[in-house]
């Protein structure tokens, strides 16, 4: 050990118990996660975070274009960002179309949002949707963490009825799927996400040895896995799907376990920050805490690939915190009624506030010369524009972030409508290392962003 | 609990009330004594008193009364009809290709083609044979349905008389859902299921005895047709196979008892954080130039053998290594170190628990001016200490789950080996809820060996191996050997080990009891009456409730209610505290039905509810004091059935106002199984300001587009029936400043006022559709599967035999646990 390089252990013992976020600099080369051992200096992230109900656009689309525009009243919430972000006009969700398949775009358009795929219509049985963005780009890159990706939220899955129109709640509920019959269900606990992300991690003077059912969870994992293949060769085709969701499952879990000996993670202990209790009742507590640990998850690089749900698709809350008492859902029907258009304009603002918040969370992380947004590409936006035309295209869609200054930020960008969103994933994809020539229905990789 | 007086022999059976003199009423709670602590039934998750479920009296005589059934056709009758008919399937094929051509077609080309022509968004021309129509049964089921609706053909084109409604209905049916319920139709195969939430946290309660509330906080179960245990839909992510890990591990810790680990002390410092350190000056190494000391301060938790470890290098000069005194009180020690680069040295301490000091010297500095230096550097400081302990168990503090699970511990007589055997051989037989194999015993086995050879105990052993089985596939998912049909065609049966956790998991979402194991070891489960009187007794069991809270609570959607958030600064006297006891009062009026053994229909019908005073004076309604629910007589007041309760008429409301279209969707969803098609796109809805009149007439202005109109002339008359209860389901006469008029007419001029009229309606003349609604859905609950075209034949039957009993709820019940989907494994077309 050369003297001036110190455990990260060793800096927070020397600092006395509380180190507040930002990490010191002096920390970031001794960073043991994957940044150093990957080679990469910083690592790229990247976030995508999606909102119900589309927007109500007169209040979002920028007039102007380039780096002089002025923020319309939605986006005027992010005037302190305004360096930080572009706005895309233009972007389409085709996948989200009916093609044929009648009424459901709110559940077609989450199933579509990451994936870009049109979802099979159906109740349940032969669930079929396309691999989304954030999974395939794990797929491929997602080995450099703890977690490939994370997958969080607001809202658990819908609990009962149909949530839209012959489409199983699995498309309104999921927007990450690992492939075209895999939803990934998305955890809206903080505490269990904090529990998950550092149990076990946090620096303490005194803890308790392992137990034998603590030290043995491999060979259990290892038992658990035989099991499933002697079953497997037994079973017909429908069911051996559902077995190699858990054979998949059991493994990445494994690796994980082991991953955690090689991320030496309990050495290196955890940024300062109290472990949750609960989940706050309001939304905008609720969300704020979830951005707390995006920013800690991506911060100490236990993943480098999230996505975040407001809600579920089509959600019909009110919000009586900001005096909109009707459900989102009826309101978006607005049938160009004004009071109802102000009103969505109105959870427009609400939510933007809420992404204003995480940008700022990111922000004030400092790594190497700029901060943690700096080095993360964040998407935010919806799969439906107007919410009473249901249109699948020029959607609300904003880019954060300078993706480790892959990216010019502080734009409004104009497309040409009907230009495929997966262009831009597609793109994303390509700066996180993947090598994907297509994704979804993408027609070419985006311009104009650098 | 109160229970009055029941001959044990008449109490397995739920029973026609009426045949008893008097009524006996005891309470939830009772069929688990003796048993292990019992999971909480669905009060109790909602924080409510789990005595509070009423259960009306068992009687006997249900056994011969179930057995009554239809005539069957002898197995030599069965036979000789399927050979006879064996080998004509292109006959039919070519009969259903005539009937399409000479019969369905001249009917579609007046009434359908000129709106649903080839270039139509909904095109019936394209489909032009009968091949073609099976192959896209789901459209002409949903035309079907507009057909009988009188939806379709819309008012301004020819209109249809009765017969050939009639006939044109049939025709499609029948070359749409072709089935032949003769022949073996098809028992459908529901894909592999994984426990939900509630199965799993129910399964853990029943096999260990542990509650495990965490599982709350699973990833939520993804619904499909409406339920949350649909094989197709249950996926298992890896954040869920992490959480049954940890829930293992947690879960066999909490059954078994063994000594916790011992604790560890550890902490880490660096040197300038030390007593004393501040005149070294800062950097991350502290140097002593001349003799001096530093000095750790530590509480230390407990008293032990302490390490210190000093992380620390010298500059060399002299005679002698560098040499450092580390001393504690009158314990004192001298290190050298000689080398230049840091290592470890360390130093043991004996401390008692409490404040500790443990001082560095630097004791032999050596300096010449510009020759030699000799000086110490301290890169880190580590103390540690294991806490020692002895364990001694007094068998009286075990938990009972203990004891009844590790039932042998071995002894010279018994080798470990073989007590785990039998310990591990029995818990996962129960957690596979089959007869665990050889095989897996062994492997169980020898996994609690290994844990043992490197240094476990018995019982350690014993917890892994329980992690082990909770993790497999074969607890997780409810495992069914793939079968394949005989020669005969006929759909095997699943085995009858299957067959009882189909029961259990369907009736008490949760693992089969013993009895019903052993009733399946035995092969009684196919002895009609032995299967009839358990069925009766598993519907007063508490654990019963569970079907109530997971059946009812998603078939009503109650489950949404948490989602639906009322303006309460609209609807003053509404709650969250109201809202459960809203929901409480409609589950525990299902359940009354379903345990008095009741007509299904009462559900839409019945004179009476439950409520306790808060509930009660929400309602206005007088006379009912305290906390406790009981039933209350709803004789004469406009109340009475689901259609009135409050959970349901919130549930289908917006948060400022009702919604006549969702209270009419929900109805023909939910009670009639007619879902009307989902709304074509660019619809917009109601708007104030081109619309004019009270909300009824806004909506019949909106309806006069004939693209909305041939749907909302369903669904919006059947809300206006209910206007009369706000969208908190209070009573009211007047809408703001408007009368309310709760007429409505039903697409075939069925004329109702009111929801006393609809009620009616939907129990006599709607009756069987109900019933069939009710069937069809709880059939789908049952076997985790959407139901096909070809259940059809099974749900006829259901249907034909829970008429045959007057539709009382239990024979429901049994029909479903009879039909061929329950009992038989058929395949995916």
């Amino acid at each position: 050990m050369t003297p001036k390089t110190l455990s990260r252990r060793t800096v927070l013992h020397g600092a006395g118990a509380t180190i507040a976020l930002p990490l010191l600099d002096v920390m970031s080369s001794t960073r043991l996660l994957s940044a150093a051992e990957s080679g990469a200096n910083t690592p790229l992230r990247m976030t995508f975070c999606y909102v119900p109900n589309g927007a109500h656009m007169p209040d979002w689309t920028p007039k102007q274009e380039g780096s002089k525009y002025d923020l319309t009243p939605t986006l005027q919430r992010l005037a302190d960002h305004k360096e930080h972000f572009n706005v895309l006009t233009g972007l389409t969700l085709d996948g989200a179309r009916a093609h044929g398949d009648g009424g459901g775009d709110h559940a077609r358009s989450v199933a579509a949002f990451l994936t870009g795929a049109h979802p099979k219509k159906t109740n349940g049985a032969d669930i079929k949707n396309g691999i989304s963005v954030d999974q395939a780009t794990a797929q491929e890159v997602g080995d450099a963490t703890r977690f490939a990706s994370l997958e969080l939220g607001l809202e658990a899955s819908a609990q009962a009825g149909n949530c839209d129109s012959g489409y199983s709640c699995a498309y309104a509920s999921n927007m990450s799927w690992r492939g075209p019959t895999n939803p990934m269900s998305k955890e809206t606990d903080p505490t269990a996400l904090f529990d998950r992300l550092f149990a076990g991690k946090t620096v303490k003077e005194t803890k308790r040895a392992k137990s034998a059912r603590e030290k043995y969870r491999k060979s259990v994992l290892d038992f658990a896995l035989e099991d499933a293949k002697r079953l497997h060769n037994q079973l017909p085709e429908v069911d051996k799907r559902k077995l190699d969701e858990y054979l998949y499952s059991v493994r990445d879990v494994e690796k994980r376990l082991n991953g955690v000996e090689r991320l030496r993670m309990t050495e290196d202990g955890v940024p300062d920050f109290p472990r949750p209790s609960g989940v706050p009742k309001g939304l905008k507590d609720h969300s704020e805490l979830m951005m707390d640990m995006i920013t800690l998850a991506m911060q100490t690089d236990s993943t480098r690939i999230i996505s975040f749900m407001f809600t579920n698709a089509g959600s019909n809350r009110s919000y009586p915190e900001i005096d909109v008492s009707e459900g989102h859902h009826e309101l978006s029907h607005h049938g160009k009624s004004e009071h109802k258009q102000a009103q969505i304009a109105k959870i427009n603002r609400y939510h933007v506030d809420r992404f204003a918040y995480l940008l700022s969370r990111l922000r004030q992380v400092h790594e190497g010369s700029g901060t943690l947004l700096d080095n993360s590409m964040i998407i935010y936006g919806s799969g439906i524009s107007d919410g009473d035309r249901h249109n699948h295209d020029d959607l609300p869609i904003i880019l954060a972030g300078s993706g480790g200054g892959r990216i010019k930020p502080g734009r409004h960008i104009r497309y040409k409508n009907g230009t495929p969103l997966c262009n831009l994933y597609l793109w994303m994809m390509q700066q996180m290392g993947a090598k994907a020539k297509t994704f979804g229905d993408s027609n070419a990789v985006l311009d104009k962003l650098g | 609990m109160t229970i009055h007086a029941i001959p044990s022999t008449q109490m397995p059976l739920i029973v026609l009330a009426e045949s008893l003199p008097g009524r006996v009423e005891c309470r939830s709670g009772t069929e688990r004594e003796g048993e292990a602590p019992a999971e909480p039934g669905f009060l109790v998750h909602q924080g409510l008193s789990r005595d509070s479920l009423l259960l009306r009296s068992p009687a006997p005589r249900i056994a011969q009364l179930l057995l009554m059934k239809t005539f069957r056709l002898g197995p030599i009758l069965t036979i000789l009809v399927s050979v006879l008919l064996a080998g004509t399937a292109r006959a039919d094929q070519a009969i259903d290709e005539a009937t399409y051509r000479d019969a369905l077609l001249p009917l579609l080309r007046t009434y359908c083609f000129d709106c649903h022509g080839s270039d139509a968004e909904i095109s019936l021309e394209n489909d032009a044979s009968a091949t073609a129509i099976q192959k896209n049964r789901k459209r002409w089921t949903q035309a079907l349905t507009m057909v009988r609706l009188k939806s379709m053909p819309p008012e301004d084109g020819d209109p249809m008389d009765d017969a050939t409604r009639q006939r044109l209905g049939d025709l499609i049916e029948n070359l749409a859902n072709a089935v032949d319920c003769v022949r073996n139709p098809n028992a459908g195969k529901v894909a592999l299921r994984r426990l939900n939430r509630n199965e799993y946290r129910n399964t853990i309660a029943d096999l260990t005895g542990v509650d495990y509330l965490p599982a709350e906080g699973f990833p939520g179960d993804d619904v499909g047709y409406g339920f949350d245990n649909i094989g197709d839909v249950l996926s298992l992510p890896p954040i869920l196979m992490e959480k049954y890990l940890d829930a293992a591990e947690y879960i066999v810790g909490k059954a078994i008892y063994t000594p916790p680990p011992p604790e560890i002390y550890d902490i880490e410092r660096a040197p300038n954080s030390l007593t004393g350190a501040k005149k070294y000056g800062g950097g991350s190494r502290l140097t002593m130039a001349s003799s001096g000391t530093v000095s750790l301060e530590a509480e230390v938790p407990f008293a032990t053998l302490y390490t210190l470890t000093l992380h620390a290098s010298g500059d060399q000069a002299g005679d002698e290594p560098v040499k450092v005194e580390v001393k504690s009180g009158r314990v004192k020690k001298i290190i050298e170190v000689p080398s230049e680069k840091p290592a470890d040295y360390q130093v043991d301490f004996r401390f008692g628990r409490g404040k500790q000091k443990i001082d560095i010297s630097f004791i032999n500095d050596y300096y010449v001016p510009n020759k030699a230096d000799r000086n110490f550097h301290l890169h880190h400081v580590k103390l540690t200490g294991t806490e020692s302990k002895i364990n001694y168990v007094n068998d009286d503090d075990l938990p009972a789950s203990h004891r009844r699970i590790i039932f042998v511990t071995p002894s010279e007589k018994i080798p470990a080996d073989r007590a785990t055997a039998e310990v591990i051989g029995r818990f996962a037989s129960r957690a596979f809820r089959r007869p665990a194999t050889n095989g897996e015993v062994a492997r169980l086995t020898e996994l609690a060996a290994r844990v043992r050879k490197d240094g476990g105990s018995y019982e350690e052993g014993i917890q892994v191996a329980m992690q082990a089985v909770l993790v497999s596939p074969h607890f997780i998912f409810k495992v069914e050997q793939p079968r394949t049909a005989d020669a005969s065609g006929a759909m095997p049966p699943v085995s009858d080990y299957e067959l009882a956790t189909r029961i259990s998991y369907f009736l008490w979402s949760s693992m089969p009891d013993d009895e019903l194991l052993l009733m399946a070891h035995r092969g009684q489960l196919r002895e009609r009456a032995k299967l009839l009187e358990k069925v009766g007794r598993m519907l007063i069991d508490r654990r019963s409730n569970q079907f109530v809270e997971n059946f009812a609570s998603q078939w009503l959607q109650l489950r949404n209610l948490d989602l639906v958030k009322p303006d309460q600064r609209v609807f003053r006297s509404y709650n969250e505290q109201i809202r459960d006891l809203m929901r409480r009062e409609t589950l525990t009026f299902f359940a009354a039905v379903m345990r008095e053994n009741r007509p299904v229909t009462d559900l839409l019908d019945a004179d009476f509810t439950y409520l306790n005073e808060p509930l009660a004076k929400f309602y206005g309604i007088r006379g009912v004091s305290g906390d406790q629910f009981r039933r209350v007589s709803l004789a004469g007041t406009a109340r009475g059935g689901l259609l009135t309760h409050a959970s349901v008429l919130t549930v289908t409301s917006n948060p400022t106002r009702t919604s006549p279209v969702k209270r009419g969707k929900w109805v023909l969803d939910n009670l009639l199984n007619t879902p009307p098609p989902p709304a074509p796109a660019n619809v917009p809805e109601l708007e104030r300001g081109k619309l004019q009149g009270t909300l009824r007439e806004r909506m019949e202005q909106h309806r006069k587009d004939p693209a909305c109109a041939a749907c909302h002339k369903m669904m919006d008359p059947i809300g206006f029936a209910l206007e009369n209860f706000d969208a908190v389901g209070l009573w009211r006469s007047r809408d703001g400043s408007d009368d309310i008029d709760p007429r409505g007419t039903f697409p075939d001029g069925t004329v109702f006022n009111g929801v006393d009229d609809l009620r009616r309606l939907l129990a006599s003349e709607r009756r069987d559709q109900f019933t069939r609604c009710l069937a069809e859905k709880m059939l789908i609950y049952a076997i985790g599967r959407g139901t096909e075209y070809y259940d059809k034949c099974a749900i006829d039957k259901i249907l034909d035999d829970v008429k045959k009993q007057n539709y009382r709820f239990a024979y429901l019940i049994a029909a479903i646990i009879e039909s061929d989907p329950f009992q038989k494994q058929g395949f995916r077309e």
